[in-house]
């Protein structure tokens, strides 16, 4: 057995376990190759090397134990935050998701403009003369027929040409149709390949069968970075923000985009943009508010419940399994479950109150009730740990104190509670952290709502930072993942720095020095 | 010599690393095999139609990924790169304008044979800043049905309907008169917005679009007064929400509903006995209008990356612009087709044919470049349930809110002029 683990075989299937390990994340790494993304490729490679560096050699046996948390923690925790504070310093938004050198490819396979009278043509894609690309054009109802290469074009005669029954030529003198399989393998070619036409227009192709007549709008002046309109001659240069911009009409830019640095514009506007600022600090009031809200009630709820049931009564166990239930219960199920019965008309709230309170619609109600749904969620696990906690006060305390004279109230004043609050702090830290960042609840409650929309709201009663966050990233048809990085480290400090202070508050990191 | 043999291992290891990475790498789609995205509804459909017929572009395999659900489908566009992203995507005319401007769509000329095939108007839903960006695949309104079990007459004037609402309230135990089944309380409602007075945009009788009018606040928050309100607060003819409205048509609780008609079928295989019309205005003979919109099969600008541009065009001109190709698609999707050739087809539901007649009566384009900007304060997605909402349920001032709501709609729609 011993010779098992320590053994040549043991050896063998470490190298072999390793090796599957590492070829996993060698598949990742050509994935992120395939896809540009660098930087992963790199710590891919940094990870597979290290991987194989530390279990095959003993450079440092802690290592062995710390390696793949290590990893785990650069790879979600650390690299995360890295690209959200990077991403905050770009204009990352809607139009300018790209790359520079591919905006370029595509303004510059924008820039051009069918003839005015849109014409088409029937092409045959093929070789003429065997050697040059060409295509074989008909426009029937011109009768116009021509073969036209990259450089030239071919007028033919009806007579030099045999058509189809719809007029369309399917074989010319000195022209060779390629066939499906090699118009399959040139597909890339063909698609960015020009067929002359006149010095001015060119035909593109519009499928295997169709080719469309254009014009180049616009040159793309490489050593001066630039693009210039060819009819009247006006320049787009980089504006620095991610667009060509006209330079006698800054307004006038070409799209796409590309991301672009910004530096530190996303965060400036979060305090000197009025249309961000002032949402940004109503919602970050209320976000407070409802993560201390939140963590108050829960904890009150949930102590309140754990005395009442720390004292041996009937049905004790039942009593104590019930309470768990909502917190075994999926939340996403349990706040989808409250949505309907909050529901104005049909809900079963308004029905046993007898009222028709309009939850969602109303800033006031909207906020109860997500305080409401939150307490639901959260009392089951305040009231688990602090049931633990309580086990874990001697009772010789109580007992001394209740000697001394001490009323239930004072004992718990002044015994209980501040030993809990010493052993929950951490909990309680966490929680109000989790409170702070609770999309969850948010978005399938209220979806942040209500809002003034027509008042020209742009967050809603409800929401959150977070859920702020995310409709200003993926909410609306207009999204600027930019500002809502900036806004995400901006939530990460908050959080950061209360947390820090709470704990050094609370003094609990003293017992782990 | 342990030096020597962990060297070893470790050259062993990485060489074994490498070969199986390599060997287990998925190869890329071939150049071969045109990939096209849709969603839960009709990723399956299409899927079935290739299989039945594979032929659309010689030499080419057609690829269909199912999504499952219209958002997960967005979701994934939204995250799309060069390498996984599709060179078509089934998918809505409002992605045209984002997707456009991000350069993730790339834009195809039409030969004016296959534009003919077409109404004018859907291609303008499939535009930005001139250029088109696909192909209109199907047609998605809403309409009017009412329950004839309830209802005998047919109303000929949103009045008709409020007064049968409040004459049978009690006694029919009806839970409200007209409500928004399908569509929300913004592109569904639109209907019910326009037939009251406010359209998001004015259309002339040419097709284009008035720049120099929007809605009367005044006319329309008066309508909203006289049909909708009892005092201040809302008479219960016309819920501010559309929580529950298809359960309690069905119930036979609520007479009208404005329902989509890709939901149809599933009132029909209820059992249900009803009638389709669009929404009456309040002047007898006129009709709110609808958003005629169109879903298209959109070419991606990643088609040319996976060197398939050319075979993803033809793709879209032999199957999705064809009658055969819509035709053998929307028998099995059950949708209006947009192409002319399969509207006419026999294989075209009664459904499909009431829904098209409906947006014949009352249809306007759906135009994104409008109703997806917010230049005014918000969108009109955003600001239309809004003013329900302020005025049904907050009970909030009819007209000084529509005031508010028309200065929104006439902003978007003058700075989205730069964006068609």
């Amino acid at each position: 057995m011993v010779a098992f683990f320590r053994g040549k075989l043991a050896f063998a299937f470490k190298v072999l376990f390793l090796a599957g390990i590492s070829a996993l994340l060698v598949l990742l790494l050509i994935s992120a190759l395939g896809q540009k993304q660098y930087a992963i490729g790199i710590f891919l490679i940094l990870v597979v090397i290290g991987l194989n560096f530390t279990y095959l050699t003993k450079v440092s046996i802690p290592l062995k134990f710390f390696y793949p948390g290590l990893i785990f923690l650069l790879g979600f925790v650390v690299a995360p935050i890295v690209f959200t504070l990077t991403m905050s310093t770009y204009n990352y938004k809607t139009g300018n998701y790209i790359g520079k050198t591919e905006a370029i490819t595509q303004i510059q396979k924008l820039a051009i403009e069918p003839d005015a009278s849109g014409s088409t043509f029937d092409i045959i894609v093929g070789k003429y003369n065997g050697t040059e690309s060409a295509i074989l054009a008909s426009d029937t109802v011109k009768k116009q027929y021509f073969i036209s290469t990259y450089d030239k074009r071919i007028d033919l005669n009806v007579t030099d040409i045999k058509v189809n029954e719809y007029q369309v030529a399917r074989e010319a003198y000195n022209f060779k149709a390629l066939a499906d399989a090699e118009l399959a393998g040139a597909d890339k070619l063909l698609s960015k390949s020009r067929f002359f036409y006149t010095s001015e227009f060119f035909i593109a192709l519009e499928g295997f069968d169709v080719g469309a007549l254009y014009r180049q709008k616009l040159n793309f002046l490489a050593i001066q970075d630039a693009f210039q309109n060819i009819a009247t001659g006006a320049i787009y240069k980089d504006n620095g923000k991610g667009n060509y911009a006209n330079v006698d009409a800054p307004g006038e830019i070409l799209e796409p985009g590309w991301r672009a640095p910004v530096w530190f514009e996303n965060y400036s506007k979060l305090f000197l943009d009025p249309k961000v600022r002032e949402p940004l600090i109503r919602v970050f009031i209320w976000t407070v508010v409802f993560a201390v809200s939140s963590v108050l009630t829960s904890f009150a709820f949930g102590l309140l419940l754990a005395l009442a049931l720390n004292k041996p009564i009937r049905g004790r166990r039942i009593y104590r399994s019930i309470l768990i239930l909502p917190y075994a219960m999926p939340s996403v199920m349990s706040i989808l479950i409250w949505g309907g019965m909050f529901n104005t008309e049909f809900g079963a709230i308004n029905q046993l109150l007898g009222t028709d309170i309009a939850w969602f619609q109303s800033v006031t109600f909207a906020r109860v009730a997500v305080i409401v749904v939150n307490l639901w969620l959260g009392f089951p696990y305040f009231y688990l740990v602090t049931s633990g906690a309580l086990q874990a006060i001697p009772s010789e305390l109580n007992e001394a104190a209740a000697i001394d004279g001490a009323s239930p109230r004072q004992i718990f004043s002044k015994i209980t509670l501040p030993l809990l609050l010493r052993i929950l702090s951490p909990l309680l830290i966490a929680s109000f952290a989790f409170n702070f960042n609770n999309f969850n609840l948010i978005y399938l409650l209220t979806g942040g709502g209500p809002k003034s929309t027509l008042d020209g709201d742009i967050a809603g009663a409800t929401d959150i930072l977070i859920s702020y966050t995310y409709q200003i990233a993926f909410g609306s048809f207009t999204q600027d993942l930019g500002l809502a990085s900036a806004i995400s480290v901006v939530i990460f400090l908050l959080v950061a720095s209360i947390s820090l202070y709470g704990i050094r508050k609370s003094k609990v990191l003293e017992s782990f020095v | 010599m342990r030096n020597g043999k962990s060297l070893k291992a470790l050259a062993l290891s990485l060489a074994l690393a490498v070969s199986f990475g390599v060997s287990l790498t998925p190869v890329h789609a071939a150049s071969t095999e045109i990939l096209v995205w849709a969603d839960e509804s009709r990723g399956p459909n299409l899927t079935k139609v290739m299989a039945a017929k594979s032929d659309w572009v010689a030499g080419y395999k057609v690829v269909i990924r199912t999504f499952s659900s219209f958002d997960a489908l967005k979701a994934a566009v939204d995250a799309a790169t060069d390498l996984t992203g599709p060179d078509i995507i089934v998918g809505a005319n409002d992605w045209v304008p984002t997707g456009a401007k991000s350069g993730k769509l790339a834009p195809i000329t039409l030969t004016a044979a296959v534009k003919a095939q077409f109404n004018s108007s859907q291609f303008f839903d499939l535009s930005y800043k001139g250029k088109l960006y696909g192909i209109p695949l199907d047609i998605n309104n809403v309409a009017m049905i009412y329950n004839t079990k309830l209802v005998t007459t047919k109303p000929a004037s949103f009045g008709d309907m409020v007064t049968y609402y409040k004459t049978n309230k009690v006694a029919k135990g009806l839970k409200a008169g007209l409500c928004v089944a399908g569509g929300g309380m913004s592109w569904g409602a639109h209907q019910v917005f326009s037939a009251l007075g406010a359209d998001a945009y004015m259309m002339k009788k040419d097709g284009t679009v008035n720049y120099g009018q929007s809605f009367n606040p005044s006319l329309f928050g008066n309508n909203v007064k006289a049909y909708l309100l009892d005092g201040k607060k809302s008479n219960g003819f016309f819920p501010a929400s559309d929580t529950g409205c298809k359960d309690n048509f069905l119930a036979g609780t609520v007479p009208f509903a404005v329902i989509g008609n890709w939901e149809w079928q599933s009132y029909v295989d209820a059992g249900f006995t009803m009638n389709l019309m669009p929404v009456p205005g309040v002047t007898a003979g006129t009709y709110g209008k609808m958003f005629g919109s169109v879903s298209g099969a959109l070419l991606t600008s990643y088609a040319a990356k996976h060197g398939t541009e050319a075979a993803a065009k033809s793709l879209l001109v032999n199957f999705f612009a064809s009658t055969a190709g819509q035709v053998a698609y929307q028998a099995l999707e059950k949708r209006p087709p947009a192409e002319k050739g399969a509207q006419t087809s026999a294989g075209v539901t009664s459904g499909q044919k009431g829904f098209g007649s409906a947006a014949s009566l009352a249809g306007i384009p759906q135009i994104g470049a409008f109703l997806n900007n917010n230049k005014g304060g918000a969108s009109y997605w955003d600001s239309a349930p809004a003013y329900w909402t302020a005025v049904l349920v907050d009970g909030k001032d009819p007209i000084k809110e529509a005031r508010k709501l028309a200065a929104i709609w006439k902003t978007n729609v003058i700075s989205g002029q730069a964006d068609l």
